[in-house]
């Protein structure tokens, strides 16, 4: 069983160490809560190897990163919510997951109980972080939303028609699934997992799988290698269809908007027939994952075709469409960084971390990661539109791969599996993170990090100093799931 | 030609979905499925509604948000309870901070339309049982 060595780390050296790991270009996988004052942290260096932090004390707190890497501030305030540990130094402590309705003493993550709680009377809202002075309006927006949209919460500070400053209150889906995965055996896990997140459901399939197998020592046969690098493409083509038709919907460029819904479906009614689901629900598990025909696969990949360069084209030259993208909604690539931003939004401006390149899963696949620049709204467009067509082009290589492959032997994993261990994956938001510990075979602590997690603060700070009506353009460039990050 | 007897408006609720329910929702405004040549459309305000239409298990922090919007849907209205988390038969009905389906949260819905997602033919199919009154909570999925 392999799991990952965990190096016990000296409360005075916590913060010397992260630093030094930051500072040496590390990309933060995730900060993992323990039950019993314990801590770990996992970062995945340049060369691809995982290095693995644990840090354990008594009484009530532990040392905040947060002021030198504020890409922690909302994991050290859930893990403070969640578990009631104390970041000591943290400058925001306010509740981020925890409503008022929250029974004082419920810290659901650091307690065996299974029972709900009884909630009190109140309304949920927690308090606002606003701008005060002569002039300035407070605008609050949601939960609930005017399109088909998930649930958040978002307080404006405005002066005029210009955003000062975004507070974000999200987590109005927190269901409570990192609990509800605790104690149950390998077999119970999929379906649940599947369910995290409806546009990122591949990727955290993926992550649980790879996990399991890692612990078990297991090395999965290349056909299913290449059976799961079609389905991580396939959603990926998914995911970034759907945004780039939100986005120009977001402008009323109601042509795009609809051809692209359009061809969103055709891929999905492919999905449908090639692997029995619209979104790619329950298609990958340990020692598993779906299959569809090779054939009548890249038959769908050259019908879609047709249909995409004529859009792209549209897209493209449409001179209005970009004079609304260009220049809003930016992120400077410094912030990017200090952020620890994944996926589209930090690629856009500049960063070229695709976790695919490190990915064992993608080691026979040449993957460039596309970089986009300007940090803008019309940057996470461009960098989607290329992300396409470059899954396109693997998908047609795994699939030429798996028209002669047979089927590798039957895999199920041991039954008293045992261990700790961390996977990633590139999802179609970018880097999503697991962090798994099982005993006998069940479930003792899961953690799940999504790349939208990493990225909502970059929403608020691409607001500020916008328009107020830009702010369904802004946040559409973006397409955060809420679910993946509220869990 | 097609002549539409009663228009129905739905505004659309997320209480605690994985976001598959939203997308196969909007999926019906896109041309293989046309909603709005069914007189079907979905607004921007529960004043405009006539069904209101939950996704998710209803955690618990959307429970008011759920209550105060069904309570700004004038009558004559309709609840619909879309997928299996808001039909109460989800993996999360366990869930600490969720409240286990719309029946177990709020009330009864009028229409349950199973599946995880459902997919969207059969939503339509089902949604349009508002328009002509045939409408009975079927059996949630096994
Ligand atoms: S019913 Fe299925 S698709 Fe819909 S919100 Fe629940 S888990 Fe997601």
């Amino acid at each position: 069983m392999k799991s990952i060595a965990v190096e016990t780390i000296e409360s005075d050296q916590w913060l010397t160490r992260n630093e030094l790991l930051k500072q040496a270009g590390a990309q933060l996988l995730a900060l993992t809560a323990f039950r019993g004052n314990r801590l770990e942290i996992h970062w995945l260096l340049p060369d691809g190897n995982v290095t693995a932090g644990a840090l354990n004390w008594n009484g009530s707190g532990f040392p905040s990163l947060s002021p030198y890497l504020p890409e922690v501030a909302w994991d050290e305030r859930e893990i403070h919510d969640l578990f009631g540990y104390v970041p000591k130094g943290h400058p925001d402590l306010r509740p981020l997951i925890r409503t008022p309705r929250w029974p004082a003493g419920f810290y659901p993550l650091n307690d065996d109980s299974r029972l709900r709680p009884i909630w009190v009377d109140m309304e949920p809202d927690n308090p606002a972080k606003t701008v005060e002075g002569d002039g300035v309006t407070i605008m609050k927006v949601g939960p609930t939303h005017a399109g088909v949209i998930e649930s958040g919460h978002f307080v404006f500070s405005i002066m005029g028609e210009n955003i000062l400053h975004l507070d974000l209150h999200l987590f109005q889906n927190h269901r409570g699934v990192e609990k509800s995965l605790e104690g149950l055996s390998t077999e119970e896990v999929p379906p649940l997992v599947t369910r995290i997140c409806g546009a990122d459901t591949v990727s955290h399939q993926t992550n649980w799988a790879m996990a399991v197998e890692q612990l078990a020592g297991h090395q999965a046969p290349e056909t299913r290698c290449w059976e799961r690098i079609v389905l991580l493409e396939s959603e990926r083509v998914l995911s970034h269809l759907n945004d780039l038709a939100q986005i120009p919907a977001g402008v009323g460029f109601q042509v795009a908007h609809q051809r692209a819904l359009a061809m969103k479906e055709q891929w999905q009614r492919g999905l449908l027939t090639l692997f029995g689901h619209r979104l790619l629900f329950d298609t990958v598990r340990p020692g598993w994952s779906a299959k569809g025909d090779s054939d009548s696969f890249l038959a769908l990949v050259r019908a879609m075709m047709r249909d995409w360069h004529p859009w792209r084209s549209m897209v493209e030259g449409h001179h209005g469409f970009h004079d609304r993208m260009n220049g809003v909604g930016l992120v400077r690539r410094d912030d990017a960084e200090r952020f620890g931003a994944v996926g589209v939004a930090a690629r856009a401006t500049g960063l070229a971390f695709d976790a695919r390149t490190l990915m064992p899963l993608y080691q026979n696949v040449s993957v460039k990661p596309v970089t986009g620049g300007a940090g803008d709204v019309a940057a996470r467009f461009k960098v989607r539109l290329q992300e396409v067509e470059d899954s396109w082009r693997i998908l047609q290589a795994a699939l030429d791969h798996l028209r002669e492959a047979s089927d590798g032997p039957p895999w199920t994993p041991p039954q008293d599996l045992a261990g700790e261990t961390v996977s990633y994956s590139e999802s179609p938001h970018g880097l999503n993170v697991h962090v798994v510990a099982l005993e006998e075979g069940r479930i003792r602590r899961y953690h799940v990090r999504p790349a939208t997690f990493r990225n909502w603060p970059l929403v608020a700070l691409a607001t500020a100093g916008n328009a107020v009506g830009d702010f369904p353009l802004i946040n559409k460039s973006f397409e955060l799931c809420y679910s993946c990050s509220d869990r | 030609m097609h002549r539409q007897a009663k228009s129905l408006q739905l505004r659309h609720l997320d209480a605690g979905s994985c976001n598959g329910c939203e997308q196969e929702l909007t999926a019906l405004t896109s041309r293989y499925y046309d909603m709005q040549q069914f007189g079907l459309d979905l607004v921007a305000s529960p004043r405009h509604a006539d069904a209101l239409v939950v996704t998710g298990p209803v955690t618990d922090t959307m429970k008011e948000p759920l209550r105060k919007t069904w309570n700004a849907v004038p009558r004559p209205k309709r609840l619909v309870a879309f997928g299996d988390c808001a039909a109460g038969c989800g993996v999360f009905q366990e869930a600490y901070a969720s409240h286990g389906g719309v029946a177990a949260a709020f009330e009864a819905p009028d229409l349950v339309i199973p599946g995880c997602p459902p997919q969207p033919a059969d939503v339509l199919k089902q949604i349009r049982r508002l328009q002509t009154g045939d409408e009975k909570p079927s059996a949630p999925n096994p």
